[in-house]
């Protein structure tokens, strides 16, 4: 090939490019692309969520219901509406009315379609779904903002998603892990806090059990003072009302509670290690406010001390099964309790300790 | 017979260059970590502990034999994920 001819071959791609860039060609190549490489995703969603229904059918069918896609389509778009957020009188009470309407309809929905199965089992189906309808709705958002972009040509909608799909995918795969445990009853991440209460438990002297709102109170003995255990009732998928327990459980005792403390799982920042354990001050718990607010307005009325107790996990560790230095960390995480209330009540005193997270997997 | 001029040969060197990263690029993938989940045995009576695969149904808490060293229960103390390529396998 002689000068002359590379020369010429130099020009035409420059002026095709120079074509590109004056005609705005190259952004529809580009969208192109992305809408290809999004559509891809979206296919490899459309199979898990097909794969992941299937897993969940087969074991609503093997529990003796006939006809499970008619429950799990029921399930599939379920939605709850959030309460008016721009008036915020009693905006806690509605969030909780609105929550809690939603948790006990979906139940109310898997009871009925399967009368004869146990608490266990109805609340691994619950889950399921739930994860399910989680996967349904990424699905469904995702083709929405895909479709309208390719409809009116709007390349940077296009170029937003294609950006934010490497971590959509990662939630999605998550969230496929987390069938796993919930299908099996293996504890996950989150049970950490009931873990440790489950241990510390085994380390006193119990003296009665009740449970009140699916959360457990187990009264016990320890380090020569009256400790209430709070946790989720186990050994189901369940998260309870350690909140409402806990505000319930000061004012029973009319105030007369010396510590309050919580331990829960937190979602670690990068670069932090899995396991890491942190001590700190405030109610431990992520639920969208009415749990929270409750044990917040206990503490507060009656001037007791509220500390926590977090370990560290990344969003993946903390819904799929418990790894082995979330486990280790849990042995940690107990002793830390017991440092408390032995450095911050005198013998003899009343501490309230509640497990905050998912009990699946563990029992009491 | 014609030699190709240097600014030429830096193009198409460029060009072979970026083909290869790009598809280095693209063939590059996270090396993924596979999991199996085991459970931790303990004796509560002389601290035996032993690590088990996790067999379907069981769960913390649950009494599953004997200790080999003194004959008390052995109960399930934790049911965790481990890195398979980290479990050292007898035999």
């Amino acid at each position: 090939m002689d000068s002359d001819t590379i020369s010429l071959i130099t020009q035409i791609i420059w002026l095709a490019i120079f074509i590109l860039l004056i005609t705005g060609l190259n952004q529809k190549i580009q969208m192109r692309i992305w809408a290809m490489d999004i559509r891809n995703k979206l296919n490899i969603i459309k199979r898990i969520i097909d794969e992941d229904r299937m897993r969940v059918e087969k074991i609503i069918s093997n529990l003796g219901y006939k006809t499970p896609a008619v429950l799990v389509d029921r399930v599939l778009d379920f939605f709850v509406i959030e309460p008016v957020g721009i008036e915020p009188t009693d905006i806690i009470k509605r969030l909780d009315h609105t929550l809690r309407t939603g948790e006990g309809t979906l139940r109310r929905f898997i009871e009925n379609s399967l009368p004869n199965v146990g608490k266990f089992e109805r609340s691994l189906i619950e889950t399921s779904m739930e994860i399910l309808s989680g996967l349904n709705l990424i699905y469904k958002v995702i083709r929405h903002y895909l479709l309208t972009g390719e409809r009116e040509n709007n390349w940077i909608l296009l170029m937003q998603l294609e950006l934010v799909m490497p971590t959509i995918m990662k939630y999605v795969e998550t969230y496929h892990m987390a069938l796993d445990p919930f299908t099996t009853g293996k504890p996950i991440g989150d049970s950490l806090g009931p873990l440790v209460v489950y241990n510390l438990v085994e380390k006193s002297k119990m003296l009665s059990k009740r449970v009140v709102d699916d959360t457990s109170i187990i009264e016990a003995w320890l380090e020569d003072r009256r400790v209430l255990f709070v946790k989720a009732e186990g050994p189901g998928s369940n998260v309870g009302h350690p909140g409402a327990v806990i505000n319930s459980l000061v004012e029973e005792l009319k105030g007369s509670v010396d510590l309050i403390i919580t331990v829960d799982a937190a979602l670690k920042l990068e670069g932090e290690d899995t396991g890491s354990i942190a001590e700190g001050v405030g109610a431990a718990i992520g639920d969208p406010g009415p749990e929270k607010i409750a044990i917040e307005r206990a503490a507060t009325k009656y001037n007791i001390p509220l500390r926590a107790i977090v370990v560290k996990m990344d969003y993946r560790e903390a819904l799929t099964v418990m790894r082995k230095e979330i486990f280790e960390s849990s042995l940690k995480a107990m002793e830390h309790v017991l440092r408390l209330i032995r450095e911050e009540t005198k013998p003899n005193s009343t501490v309230i300790v509640a497990g905050i997270g998912n009990t699946i997997g563990v029992p009491l | 017979m014609s030699y190709l001029d240097p600014y030429t040969v830096f193009t198409i060197i460029l060009v072979i260059i970026l083909i290869v990263y790009m598809f280095m690029e693209t063939k590059k993938k996270p090396a993924r970590v596979e999991y199996v989940t085991r459970e931790l045995l303990v004796c509560y009576s002389c601290g035996f502990q032993v690590e088990r695969d996790h067999e379907p149904g069981d769960f913390i808490g649950l009494v599953k034999g004997k200790c080999p060293r003194c004959g008390g229960d052995l109960k399930i103390k934790g049911i965790y994920s481990v890195d398979k390529s980290k479990i050292l396998k007898a035999g």
